[in-house]
Order: structure tokens, then sequence, then C-alpha cells
């Protein structure tokens, strides 16, 4: 009979016997138990050596924040509801028949050949350098899509006839969020898509703007859409690289004018966005920080492994 | 069954394993054991082949095993394997990757009835993607029955989805009798995953039929090289890393030929890159292959290149090692216990580290200092067979054949206290709702009333002596 089937005790494995394993030499030190299996060793299967799970390791990749940075990098957050904000302020002015399309239009230019020069002034032109485009490029871009922008007009004021308000005034809104949530604010996650983003702004533009009186605001409308959802943030994201203190104080009175605007057509409306920006700027990036105590991140050897190297160079 | 044991006719799948005194030895009691998984043959891979020949190696020590799995297209009803070894396919619906659906109810009836028919007192279930061995889990500790499960994979901790299969783990393994992991690793990756004690988790690992696995003695010398690869071409076995691997060395030796088994949707890369680079004559694509087939590609070869990202145990390379090949290996999961550092050359899950460790083999090859096949393959058939992982998988229904079941009521206490608030009721109330279902059966249908099946393994077996000498290799190469 086994030596392991008779023995007293039930609760633990007792054979030493396991295999063809040569029994331990009793004069020397007791055997030392090692992570391999090829070899039997003298100890039972389900023996727990004192190194277990010491190759555990717990919140490796916890990145210590600074508030302050993290203030930083909400600017990005306040910056796109502000947009959002001035965008459905001007939508509501023009459809009121307060503001005129020519103004808006006038002022939208002005302001577009100013972030123009900047684009290129705030890096003396070595982004220009880089990507290779000649100005001649982008002023073909530009009257392409003016033309076409104003020649299309008079269909987009049709477009949606055939559809109820409330049906626009949803989408619009639904549209615009969807521009919020999967704009690039910089993050390494899946939902982020910059193409998805900007299409459905425009599209949010182009519903708003089949409303509004006449053709020539439409092409406005879809014009400033242009104007501050595509350039905008571009120009932005040069601002922060380069002269980031400017980039703070234009966010800051990007948010005042957002506010201000929005106080003319409703007060709670500006109450209430005023809160969600300061709690955007201050509390969530305290919030963010507070919960990262309570962190617990486990990694090991039986992580999947992750291929750290660039890999495309092969295969296209 | 003693006799044809002492003869040495060994009903086990490898004849000519190392014997040791204790498996001339029938077992103190016997156990009637079901096995139960949603992953058995037809379907093929390491967790079917590993309750194939531990359930052999069982019946060989006298043991009773039924196994249960889900029906396979035409494959239903109960099928006899060699030895008596009884499988019941039964007709439940799959839903993801050959998983069944589960209710954790639905399948209580016919569970019930195989087990109360075939008189089982442990239930061993296996693999943690199963949600029928979940689900037999559940009903056997309804039933009262003892329960075993097996863990053969890892699992990560990081995203929603392990974060969801890592808390049915819990629930599921809170109460259960045993725990078999197949490697140190993956003992402590379930102890975490399922908050479990780990005195209650076993490290049993698997094994490979050395007899299957024999080097080509008759092989001539040539100067070609050739690197084998045996995977499913799938993201977690390296594939991306394999294409790179491929462009590198090729370049660099001219002599040097890749031959690639198995099938994946990530085949395409392999594919991109030796159409890119012209390499139609050197790297060879075999496509999906039958398990008897491995071995003739493997000796093809003279290194194995494994570059798996994650792995439990890895068979592929202790195959690749029998067949006498030299290892090259990424280093992940419990890989690094499998074989001993003259067998194995470890290399991080890169492109870089891979082809260093893969040029070392080729400088030794070259040089003539790599170990001679059969040395390699008579060392390494030592290390694991199954009569061993048998030997000691019975230790452990030995074991759990002394403990109790949880009662009702502790059962349910354990389940609120251990898997959290939430779950934990959530859980509780399907327990009773199970135990209630199973007071419905039982008034339905008595367990007296249930017929007695003839059992074909085991002390009572009925099944004809001279079946025993059959080879079970034989009959798996003709079902696929």
């Amino acid at each position: 009979m086994s030596p392991v089937l008779q023995a007293p005790e039930s609760g633990h494995y007792t054979s030493m016997s396991l295999g063809g394993c040569a029994p331990a030499d009793p004069v020397s030190d007791p055997p030392r138990w090692k992570k391999i299996l090829y070899k039997r060793q003298p100890f039972p299967d389900n023996y727990v050596d004192k190194s277990f799970l010491e190759e555990l390791r717990k919140n490796i990749y916890v990145r210590r924040y600074s508030y302050w940075a993290v203030v930083f990098e909400s600017a990005m957050v306040i910056q796109q509801l502000c947009s959002v904000c001035s965008f459905s302020v001007v939508w509501w002015y023009m459809d009121q028949d307060l503001l005129s399309p020519q103004k808006l239009c006038g002022v939208g230019l002005a302001i577009t050949l100013l972030g123009y020069l900047l684009f290129d002034a705030v890096d003396k032109g070595s982004g220009r350098k880089e990507c290779g485009r000649t100005r001649w490029d982008d002023l073909k871009s530009s009257l392409v899509f003016i033309a076409f922008t104003y020649g299309f007009s008079p269909v987009l004021k049709t477009l949606t006839e055939s559809i109820s308000t409330d049906t626009i005034y949803a989408m619009s809104v639904l549209m615009l969020i969807g521009h919020l949530v999967f704009f690039d604010y910089g993050a390494n996650a899946a939902v982020v898509s910059s193409t998805m983003s900007i299409n459905m702004a425009i599209f949010a533009s182009v519903c708003l703007a089949s409303r509004l009186p006449r053709s020539l605001h439409a092409f406005t409308m879809v014009t400033f859409a242009i104007q501050i959802f595509a350039l905008w943030p571009s120009l932005q994201r040069k601002l922060r690289a380069y002269t980031p203190g400017i980039y703070i104080c234009v966010t800051f009175v990007f948010a005042l004018f957002s506010v201000a605007g929005l106080l003319s057509i409703s007060g709670v409306g500006a109450l209430l966005f005023s809160i969600l920006l300061i709690s955007v700027a201050f509390l969530c990036p305290y919030c963010l920080i507070r919960l990262q105590l309570f962190k617990d991140n486990i990694h090991g050897p039986w992580d999947e492994a992750v291929i750290k190297e660039d890999l495309s160079r092969f295969y296209d | 069954m003693v006799h044809s044991r002492r003869e040495g006719s060994g009903t086990c799948s490898h004849r000519n394993s190392v014997r040791t005194p204790e498996t001339a030895h029938a077992p103190l009691r016997t156990h009637s054991i079901c096995m139960v998984s949603d992953f058995f043959y037809p379907n093929m891979g390491g967790v079917e082949s590993h309750i194939y020949q531990l359930s052999q190696c069982l019946i060989e020590r006298g043991h009773k095993v039924i196994i249960v799995t889900h029906a396979y297209r035409d494959r239903k009803g109960i099928r006899y394997l060699t030895n008596g070894l009884k499988v019941y396919y039964l007709p439940l619906q799959v839903m993801y990757n050959q998983s069944t659906a589960t209710t954790l109810l639905h399948s209580l009836p016919l569970l019930r009835y195989i087990f109360v028919r075939e008189r089982v007192s442990v239930v061993h279930s296996h693999s943690s993607f199963s949600a029928m061995a979940h689900d037999a889990l559940f009903h056997a500790k309804t039933l009262g029955l003892h329960t075993v499960f097996t863990d053969h994979s890892l699992f990560g901790f990081a995203d929603v989805s392990s974060v969801l299969t890592n808390k049915l783990l819990t629930v599921s393994l809170c109460d259960t009798n045993h725990i078999i992991c197949v490697s140190y690793t993956s003992k402590e990756n379930t102890v975490l995953r399922a908050a479990l004690d780990p005195q209650i988790v076993s490290v049993i690992p698997n094994a490979v039929d050395p007899t299957d696995f024999t080097p080509d003695l008759q092989k001539e010398k040539t100067n070609k090289i050739t690197i084998v690869v045996v995977s499913r071409l799938v993201y977690r076995k390296g594939v991306d890393l394999l294409g790179g691997i491929i462009h590198e060395l090729c370049q660099k030796y001219p002599e040097l030929h890749f031959l690639i088994g198995g099938e994946g949707p990530k085949r395409i890369i392999l594919e991109e890159v030796r159409e890119r680079y012209q390499l139609h004559d050197r790297v060879r694509l075999l496509g999906a292959l039958e398990h008897h087939q491995v071995r003739d590609v493997l000796v093809e070869g003279e290194i194995f290149l494994n570059t798996s990202l994650t792995e439990a145990f890895c068979m592929a390379i202790v195959e690749a090692a029998s067949c006498g090949l030299q290892v090259v290996t990424t280093r992940v999961g419990g890989i690094p216990e499998v074989l001993p550092d003259n067998f194995i050359i470890l290399c991080e899950p890169s492109v870089r580290s891979l082809c260093t460790g893969l040029e070392k083999a080729i400088h030794q090859l070259r040089a003539g200092t790599l170990p001679n096949p059969e040395t390699i393959h008579n060392t390494v058939k030592t290390f694991y067979t199954w009569r061993n992982v048998a030997e000691r998988t019975e230790r452990v229904y030995d074991r759990v054949s002394k403990e109790t079941v949880l009662p009702m009521n502790e059962r349910l206490e354990r389940l609120v206290n251990h898997c959290g608030g939430v779950t934990g009721l959530i859980f509780a109330l399907f327990v009773i709702i199970s135990f209630l279902f199973l007071v419905f059966l039982r008034w339905t249908t008595p367990d007296y009333l249930i017929d007695v099946a003839v059992d074909a393994s085991g002390p009572n077996a009925a099944w004809p002596q001279h079946n025993c000498r059959k080879k079970p290799r034989k009959k798996l190469t003709m079902k696929k």
C-alpha cells in the first residue's frame, strides 16, 4: 500500500516519495521548495511556500498627479464645453434675428485670419515646414470649402424641412453631446475618435442651420461651426504646447465670454453652466486625486504580456 | 485490471512511462468520478486531452469515471470510449466559443439524473471558461456531492471583462472542496482571482504522452535549419511577434526556414510578411493540424519557437522538447516552471529578445553544442506522465471525500460573507431557487425511480477485459 494513503493525517498530504524523486538527505538542511514543475519535490501538492505571491506587485502603473497639473489638463474640456456653449448662443441670436449673418461672417473672417497668423507665429513656422503645406494649399482648400458651402446653402436650408423641429433639436443636442464625448482630449482610450467628434459637430450645425431664416444664415452658421469646432481646437493645441500661460488666459477669457453670452439669454442657464465649468476645472481634479488612494491594481507573472515594440514597420 | 497492470500492458496511453512503486497498487478506496466540461473531443485542445488522459489513468487505477459534455453536432447521447470511458453528450445550447449558455438552473434536471444514475461521488469540473463546468459545480453542491475544479488558464485583473469573470469564479469556487491548478503561477492567479485559501489549491501539472512525441532518429543532417511553430494563430499566442521575427531572421540567415502549423485569425499577418519579403520557399504555413500530425511536423525542425503572451502551463514546449527540439520561448505565465534551463531559452516578449534567443540556439546548433535529441527525449519523458497526474489527482479525491459538503445554511452564509453583499445575496437567492427546484424534481421523480446505470469502468465494471488492451490513441484519431 502506498505510504501516502496510509498516512493518518488526512488534512494534508504527507507524501515524501512522489514518483521517482530521491528522498532528501536527513542530515543536511531540509530541502528548499523551488518554483518548478519538472522535478518532483518532497512537498505536498497543496504546499504553500513562504515565497507564495512574492512576485505580486501592486499599483505599479499608478501615476502621481499634482493638483494644478490636472487643473491645467482640464482646460481642454473647459474649452470644448465653452465652444459648444458659444455655438449654441450664436445660433440662438441668429435664429432670433438679433445677429446679422454679415456681421458674424465679418467677425469670424477677421478672427480666423488673426488665428491663422498666430498659428504660424506661435511655433515660428516649424510646424508648417514639417508638414510641408504651402499657403497656396491653405487658400485653395478654404476657397473650395467656402464655394461649396455657399453653393449648397440653399439646399441646406430646405434639407430638413420635412423633419419636425423638435426632432432637429433633439438630434442636435445628441450630436453635440457626442462631439464632447468622442473629442480627443489627449486621453488614450478606445472611445476617442476625432473624426467622429468633428462629424457629429458638423452634423449638429447642419441641423441647426436648416432652421435659420435664410440661406445666407445657414452658410454663416456652417462656416462658424467649422471655425469653432475644427480650426479653433488646432490653434488651441499649439498654444497649449508652446505658450501654456497664454493658453490658460485665453481659456479663462473664452469661458467668461461664453458665460456672459449665455447670461444674456438665460440667467439660470448661465449659473448652471458656470457651476459645471467650475466643477470640471477644480472639483473633478480633486476627486481624481482623492480616488487614487483607493486604487488597488494587482500585477504578477500571470499578466498577459504586452508587446511594447512598434511592429507596424514589418506590416505596412 | 490489476493483473493487466502488473503485466505492464498499461491502459494509460503512454505505455513506456516510468513506473513508480505506488502505481502498481490499487488505491484504498475507489471513487465514482464525473468529469464535466464543455470542452471534450471531438473538440481539440489542451483541456480536452487532459480530461481524456486523466480519465484513462484513473480508470486504470480502478476508479469509475464518466465524462459529461455538451453535444457536438451529431455527436449526442451516450458514447463509450476506450476502456469503458462513458461520455454523455448533453443537448444543451452552445452559446459562444463552444461554451454553453448558463442560467444556473436549466441543466439541473439532466445533471441530477446523471449524477444519481451513475452514483457519482465526486464531481470534477474543468476550465473556468466552461459554463457547464460551473453549472455542474453549482448543482453538485446543491445535491451534496464533493466537488473539485481544475483551472487551466490564466486571467488578468485589469479590464471589465476580467473583473466580471473573476467575480463569477469567486462565487463558483467559494464553496468548492478543492481546486487544482496546472502550475504555481496559475495557482497564485487563481487564489487571487477567486479569493481562496491557498491550502485548498493543489498544483498538478499537465502531462504529455512521451510515446506520441519521439525524436526522428533517421533524420538526415543537412545545412538547412528549420524553426517550427505550432500554435493557434491568435493574438494571445504572439503571432504579431512571429511576423517580425520571420522578417528579421530570414534576412540574416539564408539557410533558415520556418514551418508553422496552426490556424487562426492572425494567419493573415504571416501571409502578409511572406508575401512582402518574398519568402514563399522558406516560410511554410501548414494550416490546422490534427493531433497525430503534430509529432511529424515537430521532428522536421531543430528549434521550436513559442511566442505566447500568456500561458498557464504550455504543453506545446514539453511536446517539442520531448521530440528533441531546442525550445525558445517567451518568459510568460508558468513557462519558466515547466522545463529546466538547459532545455529552454527564455526570452522577453519582444522581437529583439526572441531573435537574440533564436540566434543563440542557431549558433549552438551550428557549433554542435546542443544536446542530442534522444538525450533530451529521455530526460523530458520522465518529467510529466499522466500516471503521475492521475495519482496526485486521486490523492485530491481521497482528501475531498473525507471532507463534508457544506450544508445549505453554511453555504448561504459562505456566499454572502465571501462574495460581497450584492453578488453574494443574488447567488444565495439562486442557491435557494435551485434547492427548491431540486425538491420539486425529487418529488416528481424520486431518486429510487431513477435506473442505476451499468458501470462501464470502476470496481463493478461490466466491460469485457480484453478491450483494455486497445490503444486509446487510435480511437482518438478516428473520431476527428
